[in-house]
């Protein structure tokens, strides 16, 4: 394999999840962004709406979420942690309260499992490239170049 | 107006042609396999195949227009009807409440399903229309319709009679009759993904056939390219109208709705990219290939089955309507058809072709390419099911929502800008490190400029957000190079103008400058979602008239709270007087609907869209008195150019898919096969010529 392709392959290997949370950054200074502001952002983003489809509480325009938003705010500014926090309504509405689902049990599942097949892909890839290119037209190069989609 | 004896008859009209569209649905699909295998008469059977190609799509025409009628005649004894009609909505969303509920989206898929058919049965010019590959193409289309037809006879009928007859009805879900994109987003939507079975009925003709030509991948590659077209247009419309309709200032909540048709969407432009490898070298990464067409039609079938049968609220919705089981049966039986069909076939698709000159070259590209967008698929799909597995499973609710999906797939996103980027710059079978190296200079340097710039000007701290941007630029061009160096060489050799010479170059190779143009889409989308979602700006606020809301350079004033009476709704405004920097920006308006059959309002925000970003302004609430407003202010950065991308996107699969005009085609044909005649034999007279038992048989 040449060098350009080893080096987008390594690229893949040290693939690193993008950072939890996805909050959006904020310009510091901006008048109603202060720390509390942007920890409460943080933590709703990951809190789900119970009256929609699958929107955080932190985008929702809807009369509950900005309740829910006001309630993790006020806890914040008490003193609590994030995780206390997720817990409080984790204790009343359950795991499902959460959109990223806790990385324990059954849930390590769909987080392992996208890495998994990727690296696998990866591999496929690269033994299909480098049997591709040493002899020309081999009898066993009928495998398919990564997983299955489905 | 009372629904009298004149209005039952619109119900009998549609009940009457689905049902005959099943009918001869199912003859179709029998007389075009007795015309595919017949040693005797089979042309006969194959036109009557074709024929009951066309009549399935006059008689959904009918059914359709069946509908429209019975809708815009309010005739509530028509069920579907008596569900989403009422006497006071707007024309305009009376005619499109036709896909708005269950029963008149499935009647709409099968009209769009009974036309691409009827295309495909009538084959283009100077194509044979008798072809066996066509004939089982249209075979599986027609196949796929009676599952579609036998949901409308069942339990998606929308022509079922009401007894007694309503006088009115409660209208359409608020939220789709709230926003003129609502006429745009299904029926792109559903051209894009009933396109999708075309390729698939391409691949099926393929292996029915026992073809192994590159007869196949050349109608799948152009059917793909015109259903993602599509597809593409209509995803993005969908982001438009979900920024325009729910209020949030987003365009993407990763709902299961937008996954589904996100999925079909990754398979598809992962098999137009490794389709060309194969269309460049018979035969290799053909069971590839024929995995990505099939798992795309699949998606499709999944998507509607995932967003139409209520299983994604619970497992337990599932149950409540039968809709769920005919689906699962489907894609049960569409799923081992398939696999059955591949493995039947694999020893005439899994011969072992693969062969690469090089892996520094466009093919590995494309593997790799395949690979990332596999990868994203399998993603996007275990993060929607899990929800369903973990409750079958553990007996636990669980979510899987926005911040899963964007931790998993950013990086993906900014590997697959690099390579739209990189793919352009290297050559089909052997790459030269220093030619790519010269070609990749210019973007490597826009690489850095943006990315440093992001960093260091525009403060970003994201390092996902930053290799967006300086990858976005990269990939910019990279591709916009092609057309730069293509013009120059061109007009070099001719002499032409600059436009002349653009136009002449696209014209020459439509595919890869329309691709070209795809990519620059794709850029633009990336680059408007990285920017508007890392630089979002908002404050929410609650102000008496005269008082302003301010955020960045703006300046948004309360004026005055009205309200306003309509036929299906009442409406709340506010009066804002935007300032930029001091100065008077224009006004904005933004409402609330309060429908009769919804208690929560529905809301249009006010977007003030220039190229640089919008301020998106949302109205949460209001004193009833006019005292007070509670407005959410919120500036998005680069937000227009998602929606510019998806034209774009769409302009480069129009350019790609155009047809060929008759003289080039004519030119490229005899450049292929010289010595073959210019006029079309029929397929079946080929087929014949080259059997030996019939051509003895006939004496020809």
């Amino acid at each position: 394999m040449s060098r350009p392709l080893v080096a987008l392959l390594a690229f893949l290997l040290l693939w690193v999840p993008a950072p939890a949370g996805g909050a959006p950054a904020q310009e510091p200074g901006a008048p109603a962004d202060s720390a509390l502001e942007a920890a409460v952002r943080a933590v709703a983003s990951q809190l789900r709406c119970v009256v929609c489809q699958g929107l955080s509480i932190q985008d929702s325009p809807s009369d509950l979420a900005r309740e829910m938003k006001q309630i993790v705010r006020d806890q914040l500014a008490e003193g609590r942690t994030p995780d206390e926090v997720k817990d409080y309504f984790v204790a009343r509405y359950g795991e499902w309260i959460l959109l990223d689902p806790p990385a324990r049990g059954f849930n390590l599942a769909v987080h392992v499992l996208p890495v998994v097949s990727l690296l696998a892909g990866a591999f496929v890839v690269g033994v299909l490239v480098r049997r591709w290119t040493r002899a020309p037209a081999e009898e066993e190069g009928s495998a398919d170049p990564g997983e299955t989609p489905t | 107006m009372l629904p009298g004896r004149g209005a039952a008859v619109t119900g009998a009209i549609g009940r009457v042609a689905i049902g005959l569209a099943l009918a001869l649905s199912c003859y179709g699909v029998i007389a075009a396999v007795v015309g595919g295998r017949a040693r005797r008469r089979a042309e006969a059977w194959r036109a009557s195949a074709r024929g009951a190609a066309y009549a399935v799509f006059m008689l959904y025409a009918v059914a359709t227009f069946a509908m429209v009628y019975a809708l815009v005649t309010h005739d509530f004894s028509v069920q579907y009807v008596a569900q989403v009609g009422s006497r006071s909505t707007p024309l305009f969303f009376t005619v499109i409440s036709l896909w708005g509920a269950l029963e008149g989206s499935i009647l709409f898929w099968a009209l769009v399903l009974a036309f691409y058919t009827a295309v495909v049965a009538a084959g283009g010019r100077g194509q044979a229309r008798d072809d066996l590959q066509r004939t089982y193409a249209t075979a599986t289309l027609l196949g796929v319709t009676v599952f579609f037809s036998v949901l409308l006879v069942g339990p998606a009928n929308p022509f079922l009679p009401v007894s007694p007859v309503p006088l009115d009805g409660p209208g359409p879900n608020p939220l789709l009759q709230n926003h003129p994109l609502m006429a745009v987003h299904p029926p792109l939507l559903y051209l894009g993904y009933v396109g999708l079975s075309v390729p698939f009925a391409f691949a099926v003709g393929a292996l029915l056939a026992g073809r192994d030509d590159e007869g196949w991948i050349r109608e799948s590659r152009r059917w793909t390219i015109v259903a993602w077209g599509f597809l593409s247009a209509a995803i993005v419309a969908g982001m438009w109208w979900s920024y325009e309709v729910l209020g949030w200032g987003g365009y993407w909540a990763w709902d299961p709705v937008e996954n589904a048709s996100f999925m079909p969407w990754l398979t598809a432009t992962a098999f137009l990219h490794s389709s060309m490898v194969e269309e460049r070298r018979p035969g290799m990464l053909r069971p590839w290939n024929l995995s990505l067409v099939v798992a795309t039609f699949l998606l499709t079938i999944l998507g509607t089955f995932l967003t139409r049968s209520g299983i994604i609220l619970s497992v337990h919705a599932f149950t409540q309507g039968p809709i769920g089981y005919y689906f699962l049966g489907f894609i049960a039986v569409a799923l081992l058809f398939s696999l059955a069909l591949l493995a039947a076939r694999s020893d005439r698709i899994g011969r072992g072709r693969g062969r690469l000159d090089s892996a520094f070259s466009r093919e590995a590209v494309f593997l790799v390419n395949n690979l990332l967008l596999t990868a994203f698929t399998f993603t996007v799909l275990l993060g929607t099911l899990f929800p369903l597995v973990a409750e079958a499973v553990r007996g636990v609710k669980v979510s899987v929502g926005a911040p899963f999906f964007n931790r998993m797939t950013v990086p993906l996103c900014v590997a697959i800008l690099f390579l739209a980027g990189v793919g352009p710059a290297l050559p089909w079978r052997v790459g030269r490190p220093a030619e790519t190296g010269r070609r990749l200079r210019l973007p490597a340097a826009a690489f850095l400029v943006t990315a440093i710039g992001s960093v260091v000007v525009a403060g970003t701290r994201d390092p996902y957000a930053v290799l967006a941007f300086g990858f976005g630029a990269f990939a910019l061009v990279a591709n916009v190079a092609e057309f730069w160096t293509g013009t120059r060489a061109r007009r070099r050799a001719s002499g032409e103008a600059w436009p002349i010479a653009l136009v002449g170059l696209i014209r020459a190779n439509r595919h890869r400058y329309g691709g070209y143009l795809a990519h620059i889409g794709v850029v633009a989308i990336a680059v408007g979602i990285a920017a508007s979602s890392t630089f979002r700006r908002e404050v929410e606020a609650t102000v008496r008239p005269g008082e302003a809301v301010e955020l960045g350079a703006f300046s948004v004033r309360f004026d005055r709270i009205w309200g306003r009476e309509e036929p299906q709704r009442f409406v709340i405004g506010a009066d804002l007087s935007v300032f930029e920097k001091g100065r008077p920006a224009g006004r904005l308006d933004p409402r609330l609907n309060f429908y009769r059959s919804s208690e929560q309002p529905v809301t249009t925000p006010a977007v003030r869209s220039r190229a640089a970003g919008d301020l998106y302004v949302n109205l949460l609430a209001f004193e009833r008195d006019g005292s007070t407003a509670t407005l959410h202010v919120i500036l998005e950065p680069l937000v227009p150019w998602i929606w510019v991308g998806g034209g774009i996107i769409a302009l480069g699969a129009l350019i790609a898919a155009w047809p060929e005009s008759r003289r080039r085609r004519l030119i490229r044909e005899a450049a292929r096969r010289p010595g073959r005649p210019a006029v079309p034999q029929t397929g079946a007279e080929r087929e014949r010529a080259a059997d030996p038992v019939v051509a003895g048989g006939t004496g020809a």
